[in-house]
């Protein structure tokens, strides 16, 4: 009896711990869940019942708010994702292929000219860029956004495309080449394919920080993507619980449903680069 | 010509890219901080002016503390807690499986809606003195973000909360790393966990543990959404972050050339964190 008390207590203490945890995650996400379908008044008066029978007033608040319209602001970050993960492949894919397919002095200080953009606190170029943009005429907006989260992408995505460019053998190419093919054909119609692994994991690394970034569209001239959509809508001291936690609904559910069906591959390219650097 | 050299063209997309809106902003920002400009009218080269007046300046003084406090906390028990988490959870069964992906959900999700929901649990009037009062504790309710301390230790919280499952699934893939072979050797010589914990996991993990570290330090370092959504700052200027003060000075005050000065010293700062932590590390690296 005690022997069997000695080996079950640890795991009855372990699996008390990890529900714990997961209560500590789980609270304010179900707060959102409930409250997103409560009338107003019990929103801070029972904030943990469950909302029977659901009620959608603080959704129909959201969608009725012309000012503050969801899916404007789902349409703006949309449209930097659809720009900015292509392009950033396209670009960096390419890139990448230089780096580590070429030994040359310049292409081993680009290496480090692109890997010390990683401790670059982002805050330092928006001054600059704003100075620029305005001298030249350039307006705020999703095509200045798309071009900077573009740039932003530059270091990570070569990062990873040159390491696993780097366990492509050299000989595909060169059997390439012996066919006669052109550099340029071998790459997209012989690396790349090759490179899947790498581009999801990219798609992922760099659709997630569009998607979420904050500071970029508050800086550059306050579009309203989803982050600074929400933000702007609630503002800094609103204290209307049922609104809020209605555009919190919005703002986390699409990801998270997108989370739970791509959980591997989401872990894998949110920790991949940094397991694998 | 060799074959198998790519050329520089493939490359020259991205280099564009980076130095039209990285490399130049960057240059751009080190000329401004040496001036006085104020966003409109003439730029006055003032030298050093910008960088010595770091140091006088109080209340970038709160914000740096603020910011080396809130890092080194969450630093140490992120660290701490997703070792031990990612310990407790390197298992196959079903169950362990779903709490890993449950745990990460936050890490997912806008540092923006989650600062939201956490201000809503904080409030005055928020989840927490209700619960309080419903329970009749209503002598503990209190306003937990008003003062300083209150509000540092909130931030803090949900900073945790954000990125606690980031940190486990770091060191869960450390662990994963460690050659089994070792632990039934061990197991052999009759080695007590403790001595395994130090001797082989530790050393072993010394990748991962480096990486956590250094994300640690740098998104520390870097740290505004969640300050900005929870307390904007506030009370007054004191629960500021670096990045928020450098926002501040350079958007709200228009003073682009001392807000570029901060800029470049935090630029600096991190990256001769990021070369200690890297030293600090290779001295200890296990093959």
């Amino acid at each position: 009896m005690l022997f069997r008390a000695k080996k079950c207590l640890p795991k009855i203490v372990r699996m008390i711990f990890l529900l714990l945890l997961a209560l500590f995650f789980f609270v304010p996400l179900f707060l959102i869940l409930v409250n997103s379908f409560k009338p107003g008044d019990k929103v801070m008066t029972s904030p943990l019942s469950l909302p029977i029978p659901p009620v959608f007033d603080s959704i129909k608040s959201v969608l009725q708010n012309k000012s503050n319209n969801v899916f404007y602001m789902y349409k703006n970050s949309l449209t930097l994702l659809v720009f900015v993960v292509p392009l950033s492949i396209v670009c960096n894919s390419m890139a990448s292929f230089y780096l580590a397919r070429n030994n040359s002095k310049m292409s081993k200080f680009m290496r480090f000219y692109f890997l010390a953009g990683l401790m670059v606190p982002y805050v330092i170029v928006y001054i600059p860029i704003a100075l620029v943009a305005r001298n030249l005429h350039i307006p705020f907006g999703i095509p200045l956004l798309i071009a900077i989260f573009l740039a932003a992408t530059v270091p990570f995505t070569t990062f990873m495309y040159t390491n696993f460019i780097k366990t492509v053998p050299v000989e595909l190419e060169e059997a390439a080449s012996i066919d006669g093919a052109g550099k340029f054909y071998t790459f997209w119609k012989i690396i790349f394919p090759l490179l899947k692994p790498c581009t999801a994991t990219v798609i992922i690394f760099n659709g997630l920080g569009v998607w979420n970034d904050f500071m970029t569209p508050l800086l550059m001239g306050q579009v309203k993507t989803i982050t600074v959509g929400i933000y702007s809508a609630i503002g800094p001291y609103s204290a209307d619980w049922s609104m809020i936690f209605g555009y919190l609904l919005f703002a986390v559910v699409p990801v998270i449903i997108i989370y739970l069906f791509l959980q591997k591959q989401f872990i894998a390219g949110l920790t991949v680069g940094a397991t694998k650097g | 010509m060799k074959h198998s050299k790519a050329s520089v063209a493939f490359a020259i997309p991205s280099i564009i890219v980076y130095s039209v809106l990285l490399a130049v902003p960057i240059l751009i920002a080190l000329l401004l901080s040496f001036t006085s400009w104020n966003g409109i009218g003439e730029i006055k080269y003032i030298g050093f002016n910008n960088f010595l007046r770091i140091f006088k300046d109080k209340s970038l003084g709160i914000a740096i503390e603020n910011t080396v406090l809130v890092t080194v906390v969450q630093l140490i028990i992120c660290n701490v807690l997703g070792l031990f988490m990612a310990m407790l959870v390197n298992r196959t069964d079903r169950l362990t499986s779903i709490l890993r992906t449950f745990y990460f959900i936050p890490y997912v999700l806008s540092s923006v809606a989650i600062a939201f929901v956490w201000k809503a649990i904080f409030a005055y009037n928020g989840v927490i003195n209700t619960i309080l009062k419903t329970v009749g504790l209503e002598k503990w309710i209190t306003a937990f973000t008003s003062n300083r301390k209150g509000a540092l230790i909130c931030i803090i919280i949900v900073g945790i909360w954000n990125t606690l499952g980031y940190y486990m699934m770091i060191y869960l893939a450390a662990l994963q790393s460690v050659p089994q072979e070792l632990y039934e050797a061990a197991k052999v010589d009759g080695v007590n966990n403790w001595t395994k914990f130090w001797h082989i996991t530790l050393p072993l993990i010394t990748s991962g543990t480096m990486i956590s570290v250094l994300m640690g330090l740098i998104n520390g370092l870097k740290a505004y959404d969640i300050v900005k959504v929870m307390t904007d700052g506030g009370p007054g200027n004191s629960t500021e972050t670096i990045v928020y003060s450098i926002v501040r000075y350079g958007f709200s005050n228009n003073m682009m050339g001392y807000a570029s000065a901060l800029a470049v010293a935090l630029f600096l700062a991190i990256a001769v964190f990021t070369l200690i932590v890297l030293r600090f590390f290779r001295n200890k690296e296990v093959y």
